[in-house]
Protein backbone atom coordinates (compact mmCIF):
# COMPACT_ATOMS: atom_id res chain seq x y z
CA UNK A 1 0.00 0.00 0.00
CA UNK A 2 2.90 2.35 0.79
CA UNK A 3 4.35 1.72 -2.65
CA UNK A 4 0.94 2.38 -4.11
CA UNK A 5 0.76 5.74 -2.36
CA UNK A 6 4.30 6.57 -3.40
CA UNK A 7 3.41 6.01 -7.04
CA UNK A 8 0.33 8.15 -6.65
CA UNK A 9 2.24 11.02 -5.11
CA UNK A 10 4.98 11.10 -7.69
CA UNK A 11 2.81 10.68 -10.74
CA UNK A 12 0.48 13.48 -9.77
CA UNK A 13 2.50 16.63 -10.11
CA UNK A 14 -0.25 18.65 -8.40
CA UNK A 15 0.29 16.61 -5.30
CA UNK A 16 3.99 17.24 -4.89
CA UNK A 17 5.31 20.05 -7.03
CA UNK A 18 4.00 23.03 -5.13
CA UNK A 19 4.56 21.68 -1.62
CA UNK A 20 8.00 20.39 -2.57
CA UNK A 21 8.98 23.75 -3.99
CA UNK A 22 7.66 25.55 -0.94
CA UNK A 23 9.32 23.23 1.53
CA UNK A 24 12.54 23.29 -0.45
CA UNK A 25 12.57 27.04 -0.63
CA UNK A 26 11.63 27.47 3.01
CA UNK A 27 14.19 25.01 4.30
CA UNK A 28 16.91 26.62 2.21
CA UNK A 29 15.88 30.08 3.32
CA UNK A 30 15.65 29.05 6.95
CA UNK A 31 19.07 27.47 6.91
CA UNK A 32 20.47 30.48 5.12
CA UNK A 33 18.95 32.92 7.60
CA UNK A 34 20.04 30.84 10.53
CA UNK A 35 23.57 30.56 9.20
CA UNK A 36 23.65 34.21 8.36
CA UNK A 37 22.70 35.18 11.90
CA UNK A 38 25.11 32.65 13.37
CA UNK A 39 27.83 34.03 11.16
CA UNK A 40 26.87 37.54 12.12
CA UNK A 41 26.91 36.64 15.78
CA UNK A 42 30.34 35.06 15.40
CA UNK A 43 31.82 38.11 13.72
CA UNK A 44 30.15 40.40 16.19
CA UNK A 45 31.65 38.50 19.10
CA UNK A 46 35.06 38.41 17.45
CA UNK A 47 35.12 42.09 16.68
CA UNK A 48 33.75 43.19 20.02
CA UNK A 49 36.22 40.96 21.82
CA UNK A 50 39.19 42.23 19.84
CA UNK A 51 38.56 45.93 20.22
CA UNK A 52 36.58 46.27 23.36
CA UNK A 53 35.71 43.49 25.72
CA UNK A 54 38.21 40.69 25.36
CA UNK A 55 36.77 37.28 26.05
CA UNK A 56 37.19 38.20 29.68
CA UNK A 57 38.19 41.49 31.19
CA UNK A 58 39.63 42.44 34.57
CA UNK A 59 38.99 45.95 35.89
CA UNK A 60 38.66 47.51 39.32
CA UNK A 61 35.22 47.20 40.87
CA UNK A 62 34.87 50.96 40.69
CA UNK A 63 35.82 50.95 37.00
CA UNK A 64 33.28 48.17 36.37
CA UNK A 65 30.55 50.39 37.75
CA UNK A 66 31.21 52.94 35.02
CA UNK A 67 32.50 50.61 32.38
CA UNK A 68 31.11 52.53 29.42
CA UNK A 69 32.90 55.73 30.45
CA UNK A 70 36.31 53.98 30.53
CA UNK A 71 37.32 55.93 33.66
CA UNK A 72 41.10 55.37 33.56
CA UNK A 73 41.50 57.27 36.82
CA UNK A 74 39.88 54.21 38.45
CA UNK A 75 42.49 51.90 36.91
CA UNK A 76 44.06 48.88 38.56
CA UNK A 77 47.31 49.92 40.22
CA UNK A 78 50.54 47.97 40.77
CA UNK A 79 49.39 45.10 38.67
CA UNK A 80 52.48 43.32 37.36
CA UNK A 81 52.67 40.82 40.22
CA UNK A 82 48.99 40.01 40.12
CA UNK A 83 49.14 39.69 36.38
CA UNK A 84 51.91 37.11 36.69
CA UNK A 85 49.73 35.16 39.07
CA UNK A 86 46.71 35.34 36.74
CA UNK A 87 48.82 34.11 33.85
CA UNK A 88 49.92 31.11 35.87
CA UNK A 89 46.50 30.30 37.26
CA UNK A 90 44.69 30.56 33.95
CA UNK A 91 47.17 29.32 31.38
CA UNK A 92 44.44 28.83 28.78
CA UNK A 93 44.24 32.62 28.42
CA UNK A 94 46.38 35.27 26.75
CA UNK A 95 46.52 38.42 28.85
CA UNK A 96 46.99 41.99 27.64
CA UNK A 97 46.86 45.36 29.35
CA UNK A 98 45.17 48.34 27.78
CA UNK A 99 44.30 51.89 28.66
CA UNK A 100 41.40 53.75 27.12
CA UNK A 101 41.54 57.47 27.66
CA UNK A 102 40.20 60.74 26.37
CA UNK A 103 42.47 63.58 25.31
CA UNK A 104 42.61 66.83 23.44
CA UNK A 105 44.58 66.71 20.24
CA UNK A 106 46.43 69.90 19.48
CA UNK A 107 48.08 70.61 16.13
CA UNK A 108 50.70 73.35 16.22
CA UNK A 109 51.56 75.53 13.20
CA UNK A 110 55.07 76.49 12.05
CA UNK A 111 55.41 79.04 14.88
CA UNK A 112 54.35 76.52 17.49
CA UNK A 113 50.94 78.17 17.99
CA UNK A 114 47.79 76.04 18.08
CA UNK A 115 46.50 75.65 14.56
CA UNK A 116 43.56 73.35 15.30
CA UNK A 117 42.29 71.25 18.21
CA UNK A 118 40.01 68.24 18.48
CA UNK A 119 38.89 65.67 21.05
CA UNK A 120 40.12 62.13 20.52
CA UNK A 121 39.61 58.76 22.10
CA UNK A 122 42.93 57.25 23.05
CA UNK A 123 43.54 53.57 22.67
CA UNK A 124 46.77 52.48 24.34
CA UNK A 125 48.02 48.99 23.54
CA UNK A 126 51.31 47.21 23.69
CA UNK A 127 52.78 47.89 20.27
CA UNK A 128 56.39 46.93 20.79
CA UNK A 129 56.88 43.94 23.13
CA UNK A 130 55.61 41.68 20.39
CA UNK A 131 53.09 41.90 17.58
CA UNK A 132 50.18 40.01 19.19
CA UNK A 133 48.19 43.17 19.80
CA UNK A 134 48.86 44.68 16.38
CA UNK A 135 47.81 41.38 14.86
CA UNK A 136 44.74 41.11 17.06
CA UNK A 137 43.56 44.54 15.99
CA UNK A 138 44.67 43.90 12.42
CA UNK A 139 46.46 47.22 12.36
CA UNK A 140 48.32 46.39 9.18
CA UNK A 141 45.12 45.94 7.20
CA UNK A 142 43.49 48.95 8.87
CA UNK A 143 46.36 51.18 7.79
CA UNK A 144 45.25 53.74 5.20
CA UNK A 145 48.45 55.71 4.81
CA UNK A 146 51.93 55.87 6.34
CA UNK A 147 53.18 52.94 8.38
CA UNK A 148 52.78 51.32 11.77
CA UNK A 149 54.62 52.96 14.70
CA UNK A 150 58.19 51.72 14.80
CA UNK A 151 59.50 53.66 17.80
CA UNK A 152 58.24 55.19 21.04
CA UNK A 153 56.09 58.28 20.70
CA UNK A 154 54.79 57.38 17.32
CA UNK A 155 51.05 57.03 16.97
CA UNK A 156 48.33 56.10 14.53
CA UNK A 157 45.47 58.50 13.93
CA UNK A 158 42.09 57.65 12.51
CA UNK A 159 41.90 58.66 8.86
CA UNK A 160 38.70 60.64 9.33
CA UNK A 161 40.13 62.69 12.19
CA UNK A 162 43.34 63.25 10.22
CA UNK A 163 41.34 64.64 7.31
CA UNK A 164 39.11 66.77 9.50
CA UNK A 165 42.05 68.27 11.37
CA UNK A 166 44.21 68.46 8.25
CA UNK A 167 46.97 66.35 9.69
CA UNK A 168 49.47 64.58 7.42
CA UNK A 169 51.52 61.48 8.08
CA UNK A 170 54.80 62.72 9.54
CA UNK A 171 53.23 65.69 11.38
CA UNK A 172 53.88 66.15 15.06
CA UNK A 173 50.84 66.53 17.26
CA UNK A 174 50.34 67.13 20.95
CA UNK A 175 48.01 65.12 23.17
CA UNK A 176 46.74 67.02 26.17
CA UNK A 177 45.19 64.98 28.94
CA UNK A 178 45.12 64.68 32.68
CA UNK A 179 47.02 62.21 34.81
CA UNK A 180 45.31 59.77 37.14
CA UNK A 181 46.06 62.26 39.89
CA UNK A 182 44.22 65.04 38.08
CA UNK A 183 47.21 67.05 36.87
CA UNK A 184 47.38 68.28 33.28
CA UNK A 185 49.82 66.43 31.06
CA UNK A 186 51.08 66.91 27.54
CA UNK A 187 53.05 64.78 25.18
CA UNK A 188 54.19 65.21 21.60
CA UNK A 189 53.73 62.39 19.14
CA UNK A 190 54.70 61.76 15.58
CA UNK A 191 51.84 60.58 13.34
CA UNK A 192 53.30 57.49 11.65
CA UNK A 193 50.14 56.52 9.81
CA UNK A 194 46.38 56.78 9.54
CA UNK A 195 43.94 53.95 10.09
CA UNK A 196 40.37 53.01 9.35
CA UNK A 197 38.88 50.05 11.24
CA UNK A 198 35.37 50.11 9.87
CA UNK A 199 34.10 50.66 13.42
CA UNK A 200 32.29 53.92 13.72
CA UNK A 201 33.29 54.82 17.28
CA UNK A 202 36.96 54.33 16.52
CA UNK A 203 36.99 55.89 13.08
CA UNK A 204 35.31 59.07 14.28
CA UNK A 205 38.43 60.13 16.13
CA UNK A 206 40.79 57.71 17.76
CA UNK A 207 44.49 57.56 18.29
CA UNK A 208 46.30 54.28 18.78
CA UNK A 209 49.39 54.74 20.93
CA UNK A 210 51.87 52.52 22.68
CA UNK A 211 50.92 51.53 26.22
CA UNK A 212 54.21 52.63 27.74
CA UNK A 213 54.02 56.11 26.21
CA UNK A 214 50.57 56.61 27.63
CA UNK A 215 51.50 55.21 31.01
CA UNK A 216 54.21 57.81 31.17
CA UNK A 217 51.98 60.61 29.98
CA UNK A 218 49.12 59.77 32.36
CA UNK A 219 51.31 58.87 35.29
CA UNK A 220 50.06 55.27 35.23
CA UNK A 221 53.29 53.40 35.82
CA UNK A 222 52.49 49.69 36.36
CA UNK A 223 48.78 50.21 36.06
CA UNK A 224 46.21 49.54 33.39
CA UNK A 225 42.66 50.62 32.91
CA UNK A 226 41.71 47.18 31.70
CA UNK A 227 43.33 43.79 31.53
CA UNK A 228 41.87 41.76 28.71
CA UNK A 229 42.10 38.00 28.44
CA UNK A 230 41.61 35.98 25.28
CA UNK A 231 41.22 32.25 24.95
CA UNK A 232 44.28 30.84 23.28
CA UNK A 233 41.94 28.95 20.96
CA UNK A 234 40.86 32.31 19.58
CA UNK A 235 37.16 31.52 20.06
CA UNK A 236 34.92 32.67 22.87
CA UNK A 237 34.03 29.68 25.03
CA UNK A 238 30.91 30.63 26.88
CA UNK A 239 30.91 27.94 29.57
CA UNK A 240 34.59 28.11 30.28
CA UNK A 241 34.41 31.91 30.47
CA UNK A 242 31.70 31.65 33.12
CA UNK A 243 33.68 29.11 35.06
CA UNK A 244 36.85 31.20 35.01
CA UNK A 245 35.06 34.43 35.91
CA UNK A 246 33.36 32.81 38.90
CA UNK A 247 36.61 31.31 40.06
CA UNK A 248 38.51 34.56 39.59
CA UNK A 249 35.97 36.71 41.41
CA UNK A 250 35.69 34.29 44.31
CA UNK A 251 39.44 34.33 44.63
CA UNK A 252 40.43 37.95 44.05
CA UNK A 253 37.44 40.23 44.16
CA UNK A 254 36.36 41.88 47.38
CA UNK A 255 32.94 43.58 47.36
CA UNK A 256 34.11 45.79 50.23
CA UNK A 257 37.10 47.13 48.29
CA UNK A 258 36.20 49.10 45.20
CA UNK A 259 39.76 48.94 43.92
CA UNK A 260 39.89 45.17 44.07
CA UNK A 261 39.81 43.48 40.66
CA UNK A 262 36.68 42.10 39.12
CA UNK A 263 36.45 39.82 36.14
CA UNK A 264 33.74 40.40 33.55
CA UNK A 265 32.73 38.03 30.79
CA UNK A 266 32.22 39.32 27.29
CA UNK A 267 28.47 39.07 27.82
CA UNK A 268 28.59 40.98 31.13
CA UNK A 269 29.82 44.11 29.45
CA UNK A 270 27.50 46.86 28.29
CA UNK A 271 24.56 45.56 26.31
CA UNK A 272 26.48 42.79 24.59
CA UNK A 273 24.77 40.06 26.54
CA UNK A 274 21.45 41.56 25.55
CA UNK A 275 22.42 41.77 21.88
CA UNK A 276 23.55 38.15 21.84
CA UNK A 277 20.36 37.01 23.52
CA UNK A 278 18.31 39.02 21.04
CA UNK A 279 20.16 37.43 18.16
CA UNK A 280 19.40 33.99 19.56
CA UNK A 281 15.76 34.89 20.05
CA UNK A 282 15.45 36.36 16.61
CA UNK A 283 16.60 33.05 15.16
CA UNK A 284 14.01 31.28 17.25
CA UNK A 285 11.18 33.66 16.36
CA UNK A 286 12.09 33.65 12.73
CA UNK A 287 11.98 29.88 12.70
CA UNK A 288 8.61 29.86 14.41
CA UNK A 289 7.25 32.50 12.04
CA UNK A 290 8.58 30.63 9.07
CA UNK A 291 7.04 27.38 10.14
CA UNK A 292 3.71 29.08 10.78
CA UNK A 293 3.64 30.76 7.38
CA UNK A 294 4.80 27.57 5.76
CA UNK A 295 2.10 25.68 7.60
CA UNK A 296 -0.62 28.05 6.42
CA UNK A 297 0.56 27.99 2.82
CA UNK A 298 0.74 24.22 2.78
CA UNK A 299 -2.54 23.87 4.62
CA UNK A 300 -4.26 25.90 1.91
CA UNK A 301 -2.52 23.98 -0.82
CA UNK A 302 -3.73 20.83 0.90
CA UNK A 303 -7.31 22.10 1.06
CA UNK A 304 -7.31 22.97 -2.63
CA UNK A 305 -5.87 19.59 -3.39
CA UNK A 306 -8.52 17.87 -1.31
CA UNK A 307 -11.26 19.64 -3.21
CA UNK A 308 -9.66 18.49 -6.44
CA UNK A 309 -9.46 14.95 -5.12
CA UNK A 310 -12.89 14.86 -3.53
CA UNK A 311 -14.14 12.38 -6.12
CA UNK A 312 -11.20 10.11 -5.52
CA UNK A 313 -11.88 9.94 -1.80
CA UNK A 314 -15.53 9.14 -2.50
CA UNK A 315 -14.58 6.25 -4.73
CA UNK A 316 -12.06 4.95 -2.26
CA UNK A 317 -14.65 5.03 0.51
CA UNK A 318 -17.11 3.22 -1.76
CA UNK A 319 -14.54 0.56 -2.56
CA UNK A 320 -14.32 -0.10 1.14
CA UNK A 321 -11.38 1.91 2.40
CA UNK A 322 -12.17 3.22 5.88
CA UNK A 323 -12.11 6.94 6.60
CA UNK A 324 -9.28 6.42 8.99
CA UNK A 325 -7.17 4.78 6.28
CA UNK A 326 -7.86 7.64 3.91
CA UNK A 327 -6.62 10.12 6.55
CA UNK A 328 -3.58 7.99 7.17
CA UNK A 329 -2.77 7.78 3.52
CA UNK A 330 -2.96 11.58 3.27
CA UNK A 331 -0.63 11.93 6.22
CA UNK A 332 1.77 9.47 4.64
CA UNK A 333 1.66 11.40 1.41
CA UNK A 334 2.39 14.61 3.31
CA UNK A 335 5.44 13.05 4.91
CA UNK A 336 6.68 11.71 1.58
CA UNK A 337 6.28 15.13 0.00
CA UNK A 338 7.88 16.87 2.98
CA UNK A 339 10.93 14.69 2.70
CA UNK A 340 11.20 15.20 -0.97
CA UNK A 341 11.30 18.96 -0.35
CA UNK A 342 13.56 18.87 2.67
CA UNK A 343 16.42 16.99 1.12
CA UNK A 344 17.23 19.32 -1.78
CA UNK A 345 16.50 22.26 0.52
CA UNK A 346 19.14 21.08 2.92
CA UNK A 347 21.73 20.04 0.47
CA UNK A 348 21.58 23.13 -1.68
CA UNK A 349 23.85 26.13 -1.51
CA UNK A 350 22.38 26.83 1.89
CA UNK A 351 24.69 24.44 3.69
CA UNK A 352 25.33 26.09 7.06
CA UNK A 353 29.13 26.01 7.02
CA UNK A 354 29.23 27.65 3.63
CA UNK A 355 26.83 30.34 4.74
CA UNK A 356 28.61 31.08 7.95
CA UNK A 357 31.85 31.60 6.13
CA UNK A 358 30.22 33.73 3.45
CA UNK A 359 28.66 35.87 6.15
CA UNK A 360 31.87 36.19 8.08
CA UNK A 361 33.80 37.12 5.00
CA UNK A 362 31.19 39.65 4.04
CA UNK A 363 31.15 41.32 7.42
CA UNK B 1 -29.49 -8.98 -12.83
CA UNK B 2 -31.90 -6.69 -11.05
CA UNK B 3 -32.86 -3.30 -12.25
CA UNK B 4 -34.03 -0.25 -10.43
CA UNK B 5 -35.58 2.18 -12.85
CA UNK B 6 -37.51 5.42 -12.63
CA UNK B 7 -37.39 9.03 -13.75
CA UNK B 8 -34.60 11.42 -12.96
CA UNK B 9 -34.73 12.27 -9.27
CA UNK B 10 -36.96 9.38 -8.35
CA UNK B 11 -34.48 8.04 -5.80
CA UNK B 12 -32.44 5.41 -7.68
CA UNK B 13 -29.02 6.65 -6.59
CA UNK B 14 -30.25 7.08 -3.06
CA UNK B 15 -31.54 3.55 -2.92
CA UNK B 16 -28.30 2.13 -4.29
CA UNK B 17 -26.24 4.16 -1.86
CA UNK B 18 -28.29 2.81 1.00
CA UNK B 19 -27.92 -0.72 -0.28
CA UNK B 20 -24.17 -0.16 -0.45
CA UNK B 21 -24.14 1.27 3.09
CA UNK B 22 -22.76 4.58 1.80
CA UNK B 23 -25.90 6.27 3.04
CA UNK B 24 -28.22 5.53 5.94
CA UNK B 25 -31.99 5.51 5.70
CA UNK B 26 -33.91 7.99 7.84
CA UNK B 27 -36.48 5.34 8.60
CA UNK B 28 -37.20 1.70 7.96
CA UNK B 29 -34.88 -1.29 7.86
CA UNK B 30 -32.53 -2.50 5.14
CA UNK B 31 -30.99 -5.91 5.00
CA UNK B 32 -28.26 -6.65 2.47
CA UNK B 33 -26.31 -9.92 2.38
CA UNK B 34 -27.86 -10.85 5.72
CA UNK B 35 -26.52 -7.64 7.30
CA UNK B 36 -28.84 -5.06 8.81
CA UNK B 37 -27.40 -2.02 7.03
CA UNK B 38 -29.45 0.47 9.04
CA UNK B 39 -27.77 -0.45 12.31
CA UNK B 40 -24.12 -1.13 11.47
CA UNK B 41 -21.22 1.15 12.35
CA UNK B 42 -19.07 2.96 9.81
CA UNK B 43 -16.21 0.56 10.28
CA UNK B 44 -18.37 -2.50 9.70
CA UNK B 45 -19.85 -0.79 6.67
CA UNK B 46 -16.35 -0.26 5.25
CA UNK B 47 -15.60 -3.91 5.82
CA UNK B 48 -18.82 -5.04 4.22
CA UNK B 49 -18.04 -2.92 1.17
CA UNK B 50 -14.43 -3.93 0.88
CA UNK B 51 -15.19 -7.65 1.16
CA UNK B 52 -18.60 -8.19 -0.39
CA UNK B 53 -19.80 -5.25 -2.47
CA UNK B 54 -18.51 -3.76 -5.70
CA UNK B 55 -19.49 -0.38 -7.12
CA UNK B 56 -19.79 0.86 -10.68
CA UNK B 57 -20.55 4.52 -11.31
CA UNK B 58 -22.01 6.47 -14.16
CA UNK B 59 -18.82 8.52 -14.48
CA UNK B 60 -16.43 5.52 -14.09
CA UNK B 61 -14.51 7.27 -11.29
CA UNK B 62 -11.20 5.59 -11.98
CA UNK B 63 -8.20 6.94 -10.06
CA UNK B 64 -6.53 9.07 -12.74
CA UNK B 65 -2.91 8.74 -11.65
CA UNK B 66 -2.97 4.95 -11.69
CA UNK B 67 -2.94 2.67 -14.71
CA UNK B 68 -5.49 -0.06 -15.48
CA UNK B 69 -3.63 -2.69 -13.52
CA UNK B 70 -3.26 -0.46 -10.45
CA UNK B 71 -6.89 0.68 -10.53
CA UNK B 72 -8.07 -2.90 -10.56
CA UNK B 73 -5.52 -3.85 -7.92
CA UNK B 74 -6.64 -1.18 -5.46
CA UNK B 75 -9.60 -3.04 -3.83
CA UNK B 76 -7.33 -6.02 -3.23
CA UNK B 77 -4.76 -3.85 -1.45
CA UNK B 78 -7.42 -3.21 1.16
CA UNK B 79 -7.78 -6.95 1.72
CA UNK B 80 -4.75 -8.65 3.15
CA UNK B 81 -3.52 -11.19 0.65
CA UNK B 82 -0.46 -12.73 -0.84
CA UNK B 83 1.12 -10.70 -3.66
CA UNK B 84 1.17 -13.55 -6.19
CA UNK B 85 -2.44 -14.37 -5.62
CA UNK B 86 -3.30 -10.70 -5.95
CA UNK B 87 -1.49 -10.40 -9.25
CA UNK B 88 -3.32 -13.39 -10.65
CA UNK B 89 -6.70 -12.05 -9.56
CA UNK B 90 -5.99 -8.64 -11.08
CA UNK B 91 -4.93 -10.16 -14.39
CA UNK B 92 -7.98 -12.44 -14.47
CA UNK B 93 -10.33 -9.53 -13.83
CA UNK B 94 -8.73 -7.50 -16.61
CA UNK B 95 -9.08 -10.47 -18.92
CA UNK B 96 -12.82 -10.83 -18.11
CA UNK B 97 -13.41 -7.36 -19.46
CA UNK B 98 -11.04 -7.85 -22.43
CA UNK B 99 -8.48 -5.18 -21.62
CA UNK B 100 -5.33 -7.26 -21.25
CA UNK B 101 -3.62 -5.23 -23.97
CA UNK B 102 -4.34 -1.95 -22.12
CA UNK B 103 -2.97 -3.07 -18.78
CA UNK B 104 -0.43 -0.23 -18.53
CA UNK B 105 -2.68 2.52 -19.88
CA UNK B 106 -3.88 5.40 -17.76
CA UNK B 107 -7.61 6.28 -17.71
CA UNK B 108 -7.03 9.38 -19.85
CA UNK B 109 -5.70 7.14 -22.63
CA UNK B 110 -8.89 5.02 -22.73
CA UNK B 111 -12.31 5.53 -24.30
CA UNK B 112 -15.43 5.83 -22.16
CA UNK B 113 -16.42 2.24 -22.87
CA UNK B 114 -12.95 1.01 -21.93
CA UNK B 115 -12.99 3.04 -18.73
CA UNK B 116 -16.30 1.53 -17.72
CA UNK B 117 -14.90 -1.95 -18.39
CA UNK B 118 -11.96 -1.13 -16.10
CA UNK B 119 -14.53 -0.04 -13.51
CA UNK B 120 -16.31 -3.37 -13.90
CA UNK B 121 -13.02 -5.22 -13.48
CA UNK B 122 -12.34 -3.15 -10.38
CA UNK B 123 -15.77 -3.97 -8.96
CA UNK B 124 -15.42 -7.67 -9.83
CA UNK B 125 -11.80 -8.36 -8.96
CA UNK B 126 -12.51 -9.40 -5.39
CA UNK B 127 -15.41 -11.60 -6.58
CA UNK B 128 -18.00 -9.79 -4.47
CA UNK B 129 -21.43 -11.18 -3.72
CA UNK B 130 -23.13 -8.05 -4.94
CA UNK B 131 -22.32 -5.35 -7.48
CA UNK B 132 -24.18 -2.05 -7.38
CA UNK B 133 -24.10 -0.08 -10.62
CA UNK B 134 -25.58 3.40 -10.82
CA UNK B 135 -26.54 4.21 -14.42
CA UNK B 136 -23.47 2.43 -15.83
CA UNK B 137 -24.48 3.00 -19.45
CA UNK B 138 -25.66 6.58 -19.21
CA UNK B 139 -22.50 8.04 -20.72
CA UNK B 140 -22.01 5.36 -23.37
CA UNK B 141 -23.22 4.92 -26.95
CA UNK B 142 -25.42 1.96 -27.98
CA UNK B 143 -22.61 -0.36 -28.99
CA UNK B 144 -20.59 0.21 -25.84
CA UNK B 145 -23.72 -0.06 -23.69
CA UNK B 146 -24.47 -3.50 -25.09
CA UNK B 147 -20.87 -4.48 -24.73
CA UNK B 148 -20.88 -3.51 -21.07
CA UNK B 149 -24.19 -5.21 -20.39
CA UNK B 150 -22.99 -8.40 -22.13
CA UNK B 151 -19.90 -8.39 -19.98
CA UNK B 152 -21.94 -7.92 -16.83
CA UNK B 153 -24.37 -10.65 -17.82
CA UNK B 154 -21.50 -13.05 -18.50
CA UNK B 155 -19.96 -12.36 -15.11
CA UNK B 156 -23.38 -12.66 -13.48
CA UNK B 157 -23.70 -16.16 -14.87
CA UNK B 158 -20.11 -17.36 -14.50
CA UNK B 159 -19.31 -15.95 -11.07
CA UNK B 160 -22.83 -16.01 -9.63
CA UNK B 161 -22.53 -12.37 -8.63
CA UNK B 162 -25.76 -10.45 -8.15
CA UNK B 163 -25.98 -7.17 -10.01
CA UNK B 164 -28.33 -4.41 -9.01
CA UNK B 165 -28.29 -1.42 -11.21
CA UNK B 166 -30.22 1.67 -11.87
CA UNK B 167 -31.00 3.16 -15.22
CA UNK B 168 -33.63 4.95 -17.19
CA UNK B 169 -32.15 3.58 -20.40
CA UNK B 170 -34.65 1.32 -22.27
CA UNK B 171 -31.83 -0.65 -24.03
CA UNK B 172 -31.05 -2.26 -20.74
CA UNK B 173 -34.44 -3.83 -20.11
CA UNK B 174 -33.79 -6.94 -22.19
CA UNK B 175 -30.96 -8.08 -19.94
CA UNK B 176 -32.90 -8.24 -16.74
CA UNK B 177 -34.66 -10.59 -14.43
CA UNK B 178 -36.38 -8.26 -12.02
CA UNK B 179 -37.39 -4.64 -12.52
CA UNK B 180 -38.29 -2.30 -9.69
CA UNK B 181 -39.87 0.97 -10.74
CA UNK B 182 -39.55 3.99 -8.45
CA UNK B 183 -41.57 7.17 -8.52
CA UNK B 184 -40.90 9.93 -6.01
CA UNK B 185 -38.98 7.60 -3.75
CA UNK B 186 -41.75 5.02 -3.67
CA UNK B 187 -41.81 1.59 -5.29
CA UNK B 188 -44.38 1.78 -8.04
CA UNK B 189 -43.98 -1.74 -9.42
CA UNK B 190 -41.78 -4.81 -8.88
CA UNK B 191 -41.87 -7.29 -11.79
CA UNK B 192 -40.02 -10.39 -12.85
CA UNK B 193 -39.10 -9.69 -16.43
CA UNK B 194 -39.75 -12.03 -19.33
CA UNK B 195 -36.46 -11.35 -21.16
CA UNK B 196 -34.32 -13.86 -19.31
N1 LIG C 1 -37.34 7.43 -0.45
C1 LIG C 1 -37.07 8.75 -0.47
N2 LIG C 1 -37.70 9.60 0.36
C2 LIG C 1 -37.41 10.91 0.34
N3 LIG C 1 -36.49 11.49 -0.51
C3 LIG C 1 -35.86 10.70 -1.36
C4 LIG C 1 -36.11 9.30 -1.39
N4 LIG C 1 -35.31 8.76 -2.36
C5 LIG C 1 -34.60 9.79 -2.88
N5 LIG C 1 -34.93 10.97 -2.31
C6 LIG C 1 -34.38 12.28 -2.64
O1 LIG C 1 -34.62 12.56 -4.01
C7 LIG C 1 -33.53 13.23 -4.61
C8 LIG C 1 -33.08 12.58 -5.89
O2 LIG C 1 -32.69 11.25 -5.61
P1 LIG C 1 -31.67 10.43 -6.49
O3 LIG C 1 -31.45 9.15 -5.76
O4 LIG C 1 -30.47 11.24 -6.81
O5 LIG C 1 -32.49 10.18 -7.80
P2 LIG C 1 -32.04 9.48 -9.15
O6 LIG C 1 -30.73 8.83 -8.92
O7 LIG C 1 -33.15 8.51 -9.41
O8 LIG C 1 -32.00 10.55 -10.17
C9 LIG C 1 -32.40 13.26 -3.57
O9 LIG C 1 -32.33 14.58 -3.02
C10 LIG C 1 -32.85 12.28 -2.51
O10 LIG C 1 -32.46 12.69 -1.21
MG1 LIG D 1 -28.87 9.16 -9.94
Amino acid sequence: MFKFLLKGVFRDRHRWLFPVLIVMFAVALLIFTFSFLEGYKGSYIRQTARFNTGHLKVVSRAYAEMLDLKPYDLALLDISEELQEYKQRYPQLDWVERINFGALLDVPDAEGETRVQGEVIGFAIDLFTDDTESKRLQLASALKSGKLPAAQREILLSAIAAEKLEIQVGDTITLIGSTVFGAMSMQNFLVSGTVEFGILSLDQGAVVADLNDIRMMLDMEDSAGEILAFFKSGEYERREATRIANDFNARYSDPEDEFSPQMLRLSDQGNIGYILTMLDYSVLWMSIGFILVLGIVLWNAGLLNSIRRYGEFGVRLAIGESKRRVYWSLLTEAIIVGHRGRIPGESSWARPSVCISITSAWI
Amino acid sequence: MHLITGFLGSGKTTLLNILGSLDTPTQGTVEVLKTKIHEIKQKEASRLRSEHIGFIFQTYNLLPVYNVYENVEFPLLLLKMDANKREKMVKDAIEWVGLTDKIKSRPNQLSGGQCQRVAIARAMVKKPDLVLADEPTANLDTENSHNILDTMLKLNRELKTSFIFSTHDPKVIGYLRRIIRLIDGEVQSDDLASGI
